[in-house]
């Protein structure tokens, strides 16, 4: 009888161990997968091409691009590659696939820190090499407030912008449906141009 | 048979011997979260700067300390004598002597004659006898000639300097008039929290109190808004205009798009900070530019103030508290030197219950009211006639 019992807590002391194991192994491997998602490029799928105005154009070859997300550990703006087939000859064209590749992205671990739903309608660039960006009312309407939250949607704009075009553009101007803003959320001003401090 | 009996034993004992193995990890992996989280109190002083971190004991709600505590603390030539049987306890410092009797809250300091009574009376842990952080914070403003503040949350204490506002500060400090702003109003709520709780709310409450507290010291104080209205940054700043004001501080909450981040930020109108306007800019802003360059005159004060506000508000939050500059709107025609201080993140959990925390909000009150007067001595004693010329 107490042969029996003692095999009884063996066996369970057993099932415990092998629980505790497999969860240790979950764990870890959630973890290892977790770390290396942050290493790996997003693979991204190329949008279509652009429509060809000649037949015989080839397309442009994928080229990398970093966005600058908001990584959801560090708590930083981090650079995360990805690729895109930019238009070669047009400037004003290549700064809005950039532009609208930050709205869509939002890979895992990482937060987007413009609003969901936000639209590009235009760009623009001046002989000052000034970027004018005209969003739609949704960056400031559905952004979530806060100093911290509208400074990191503005760096991560100009970031990007000019990690993408350290040669072309020196400033950007944010415009709401067209028009010039003092703020997005009341706390940072945008009344004019802006640069970054290195 | 014998030996098939001696394999069934032996089979057996493998996983308990794998249990065991368990469970001595599981005992160590919790003795060492308890070593590595073993408690401290941290003295502090006005500055900030770390006097002494000892080893704590908790029991309950209260912490106590060893005896030589106040060695570190109070007097390094401080003795004691213990008597076990009696469990008395003798301390000699600064020629007086403080008798305490293990588990009994009143104590005697000779040759004074006086007689204190300690909120919690110390006791003794493995037959050492252990003080009461109380100890501390009774004695000390009476031996010291300091006066102590305590963070109970942080198990921090802060020894500073006993000072009050004599008579010729206070008058000076007639002449100081403070703007709170208390951030958005009316259908511009700020920020919100996944809870419902609205920026607007929460900074207007804070800046009524501080109103209060601050008026106290006899500084005179306006609020931008009294109730739940909209005000233009404009209206704002004529209010400040009007009432010819020397410090503006616009109160905020913060936000995030990680609900990890937290704790108080201060923020200064700077427009060559962090993301900054170009040198030069088109004809048409030429007149707003000029305006910037005017605000931008009250940098180098709005910078004191703002370390001041770190100074003082660093004693309630476990990591340092960060100036950032940046061109901010909110104070982008404030002609005086100016700050912005946002409170906490109403995306962050722990920040929003400390928001909500009564004692918490008033601890922070507390310690903008002392910016303040940090401040305001300061800068007194630059204009002071007797001021040594730099």
């Amino acid at each position: 009888m107490k042969h029996n019992n003692s095999a009884g807590f063996s066996r369970l002391l057993v099932i415990w161990g092998i629980t505790l194991v497999v969860v240790a192994i979950c764990l870890g491997g959630t973890l290892l997968l977790i770390e290396r998602s942050k290493l790996t490029a997003i693979p991204v799928a190329p949008p279509p091409l652009p429509t060809a105005a000649n037949p015989s154009d080839t397309p442009p070859p994928p080229q990398e691009v970093n966005l600058f997300l908001l990584d959801a550990t560090t708590l930083t703006l981090v650079p995360i590659k990805i690729e895109r087939r930019l238009h070669t000859n047009d400037l004003t064209k290549r700064l809005n696939q950039v532009v609208t590749a930050l709205i869509q992205e939002t890979p895992p671990n990482f937060r987007n820190t413009i609003p969901r739903g936000t639209e590009l309608h235009e760009v623009y660039i001046d002989n000052q090499q000034t970027a004018y960006l005209d969003f739609s009312s949704h960056l400031t309407d559905g952004h979530i407030g806060g100093t911290t939250a509208e400074f990191l949607t503005v760096t991560a704009i100009l970031k990007t912008i000019f990690d993408a075009f350290p040669d072309h553009i020196k400033q950007v101007q944010i415009l709401i449906d067209g028009e010039e803003i003092k703020t997005i959320a009341g706390h940072l001003n945008l009344s004019q141009p802006l640069r970054l401090t290195q | 048979m014998q030996k098939i009996q001696e394999r069934c034993v032996n089979r057996d004992a493998v996983p308990v011997k794998i249990g065991a193995l368990f469970l001595c990890i599981l005992v160590l992996a919790i003795t060492l979260k308890g070593i590595a989280q073993a408690p401290t109190v941290r003295f502090i002083d006005a500055d900030g700067k770390i006097i002494a971190e000892i080893p704590a004991h908790h029991q309950g709600e209260q912490v106590y300390l060893p005896i030589d505590a106040v060695k570190q603390v109070i007097d390094p030539r401080a003795t004691h004598q213990y008597n076990h049987p009696r469990k008395r306890l003798t301390l000699k410092t600064k020629g007086r002597q403080i008798r305490l009797q293990m588990g009994k809250s009143a104590i005697s300091i000779e040759p004074d004659g006086q007689t204190l009574t300690l909120a919690t009376p110390p006791i003794t842990i493995a037959q050492q006898p252990m003080l009461p952080v109380n100890f501390f914070i009774q004695l000390l403003p009476m031996l010291n000639n300091v006066e102590v503040i305590y963070n109970s949350n942080l198990n921090r204490l802060q020894i500073r300097p006993k000072r009050t506002w004599t008579p010729a500060e206070t008058n000076n400090t007639q002449n100081w008039a403070i703007i709170v702003d208390p951030g958005h109003g009316g259908p511009d709520h700020g920020g919100a929290s996944s809870t419902g709780r609205l920026e607007k709310n929460i900074v207007l409450t804070l800046a009524k109190q501080l109103q209060e507290r601050i008026k106290q010291q006899g500084i005179q104080v306006h609020l931008t808004r009294e109730t739940d209205t909209q005000k233009t940054h404009f209206e704002r700043i004529q209010i400040a205009k009007q009432n010819q004001g020397q410090l503006f501080l616009s109160l905020h909450c913060n936000a995030s798009f990680s609900p990890h981040e937290k704790g108080i930020r201060i923020y200064l109108n700077n427009p060559k900070g962090r993301i900054r306007f170009p040198n030069t800019t088109k004809p048409a802003l030429i007149g707003q530019q000029l305006k910037v360059l005017a605000q931008v005159n009250f940098l180098k004060q709005s910078q004191d103030f703002a370390q001041a506000l770190q100074t003082e508000l660093n004693f309630l939050t476990e990591t340092p508290i960060q100036i950032i500059d940046i061109p901010l709107i909110a104070l982008s025609e404030t002609y005086m030197p100016a700050v912005v201080l946002e409170l906490g993140y109403l995306s962050n959990f722990e920040d929003l219950e400390k928001l909500s925390n009564a004692e918490y909000t008033a601890s922070v009150v507390e310690a903008i009211t002392r910016a303040l007067q940090r401040y305001i001595s300061f800068i007194n004693q630059q204009t002071s006639p007797t001021a040594p010329e730099e």
